[in-house]
């Protein structure tokens, strides 16, 4: 198969139609099945009790917004230096999402602040940063709309989007060093996870499927990205007969 | 050819005398304004006086940075620029460096003199102008690349701000805790280094990249 092929729209469209028809339901059931999976069958927290189980949707949501900056960073990067159509199309349509896993990461660790913090919001390193990257999501997608030449418009946001990647460590590490109430990282740590592992199976879980509803949603994205940008070609005019 | 472009700059600001005192008029304005939102409390304005200076800076950023080139668009300037055989980044850096000397030298001179109305400690007023003077630099860099992202658009005043000020971030950020512990510890802290290395990497980078937007924007 040649690779060249998924620079093509058209082709890119079609194959996705038959793929992605039924992976909505099955989304929404391992949702489900994840969802009951940590409230109901992983162990109760010994010191923060139940509160601790909306960490099950938040901490998915928080890695997905730097994993979705980094997609939509990594293809801006190619739009500008190899021009592929596609890349243009998923460099535009990861903004929105990202900006959703790190609005739904906000309140999540909101609501979870409250009975374990005191308080909702507290200016602590890590919110601070998520706050800041929920900024960086909404200016790209301020600057996409507002400039009124779409082929434009995708290139200057790739160079937004690339000197966002650089800036977020220096964001991060500026915000760190400037105040930290946040607690340590508990599944990345190099020797051992301290987190149970009963807890931390659900946790992948949910991972996981934030990751499938990330590829379906891209996919469901791109094809609209594609109709929109291909617009006034024969192939799309035939499709919508 | 870089000090073609800043004599050219200069000229220009020197014949057009009030574009340099408004930045400073502004400035002095909001200082005034702040004290009386706050009350007069003199411990309370003391403590808060350099974020508010910090503040101020930033607004006065926006403003210079967003209007700098819409004369060289409207002239046809950046047209030429980008025919010329001269590397473009070497055009935009000394933009940079125009833009900043004629928005925060002024101010950098009158800062002493507007700190003696808020009673600031010689030390803190020392480094407070040393962030002034390592961090306003990228500020300005940061704000001229943002606004040449946006030249093509209709002139729009808040678009700027959305998209840069999560860049700014940073610089604050450090610019905030060495004055913070410069006056309450008296010394000098490790982080105006690293506002020294900020502006370093805006100064490297920053010119490739407007001229890299410079060319998507204009081209078209």
């Amino acid at each position: 198969m040649n690779i060249k092929r998924f620079g093509n729209l058209k082709f890119f469209y079609n194959s996705f139609i038959t793929l992605f028809s039924y992976l909505p339901i099955l989304v929404l059931i391992g949702f489900i099945a994840g969802i009951y999976w940590s409230l109901f069958i992983a162990p109760i927290d010994y010191l923060q009790g139940h509160s601790y189980r909306i960490m099950f949707v938040h901490v998915p949501a928080a890695w997905m917004s730097l994993q979705t900056y980094v997609v939509m960073a990594v293809s801006a990067f190619i739009v500008l230096v190899w021009k592929v159509k596609i890349m243009e199309i998923i460099s535009v349509q990861c903004a929105p999402l990202g900006a959703l896993f790190t609005f739904i990461a906000l309140i999540t660790g909101m609501i979870w602040g409250k009975p374990t913090w005191g308080t909702y919001w507290v200016w602590d390193a890590r919110l601070t940063s998520e706050l800041i990257l929920f900024f960086l999501y909404i200016g790209i997608m301020v600057l996409y709309a507002s400039i009124q030449d779409k082929r434009q418009a995708v290139k200057v946001t790739s160079i937004l989007s690339i000197v966002g990647l650089i800036n977020i460590p220096i964001i991060h590490f500026s915000v760190e060093w400037w105040n930290t109430l946040h607690q340590g990282p508990t599944v990345t740590k190099f020797d051992k996870p301290s987190a149970h592992i009963t807890m931390l199976l659900p946790l992948f879980y949910m991972f996981a499927m934030y990751q499938v509803y990330f590829i379906l949603t891209i996919v469901k994205r791109i094809k609209l990205g594609i109709i929109e940008r291909d617009s006034q070609s024969n192939w799309i005019k035939e499709l919508s007969k | 050819m870089i000090l073609d472009t800043l004599k050219k700059d200069f000229l220009l600001f020197y014949r057009n005398k009030t574009s340099i005192l408004l930045p400073l008029l502004f400035f002095f304005l909001i200082v005034s304004i702040f004290p009386l939102v706050l009350g007069p409390d003199v411990n309370l304005l003391m403590k808060i006086m350099p974020g508010i200076i910090w503040i101020i800076s930033i607004l006065t950023t926006l403003l210079s940075s967003h209007n700098f080139f819409y004369d060289d668009l409207d002239s046809g300037i950046l047209d030429l620029y980008l025919t010329s055989k001269v590397p473009l980044s070497s055009m935009f850096f000394s933009k940079i460096i125009s833009c900043w000397v004629v928005t925060f030298v002024p101010l950098l001179i009158f800062l002493p003199i507007i700190s003696i109305m808020y009673s600031l400690d010689a030390f803190v007023l020392m480094i407070l102008l040393i962030t002034l003077f390592v961090g306003t630099p990228t500020l300005i860099g940061i704000g001229l690349f943002g606004s040449l992202l946006i030249i093509s658009l209709p002139r729009n005043n808040i678009l700027l701000p959305i998209i840069i000020l999560p860049f700014y971030i940073p610089v604050l950020v450090f610019a905030a805790d060495s004055i913070s512990i410069a006056s309450s510890m008296h010394i000098i802290s490790p982080q105006l280094y690293i506002l020294v290395a900020l502006l370093v990497l805006a100064l490297a980078f920053l010119p490739y990249l407007m001229s890299l937007t410079l060319k998507i924007t204009i081209n078209n």
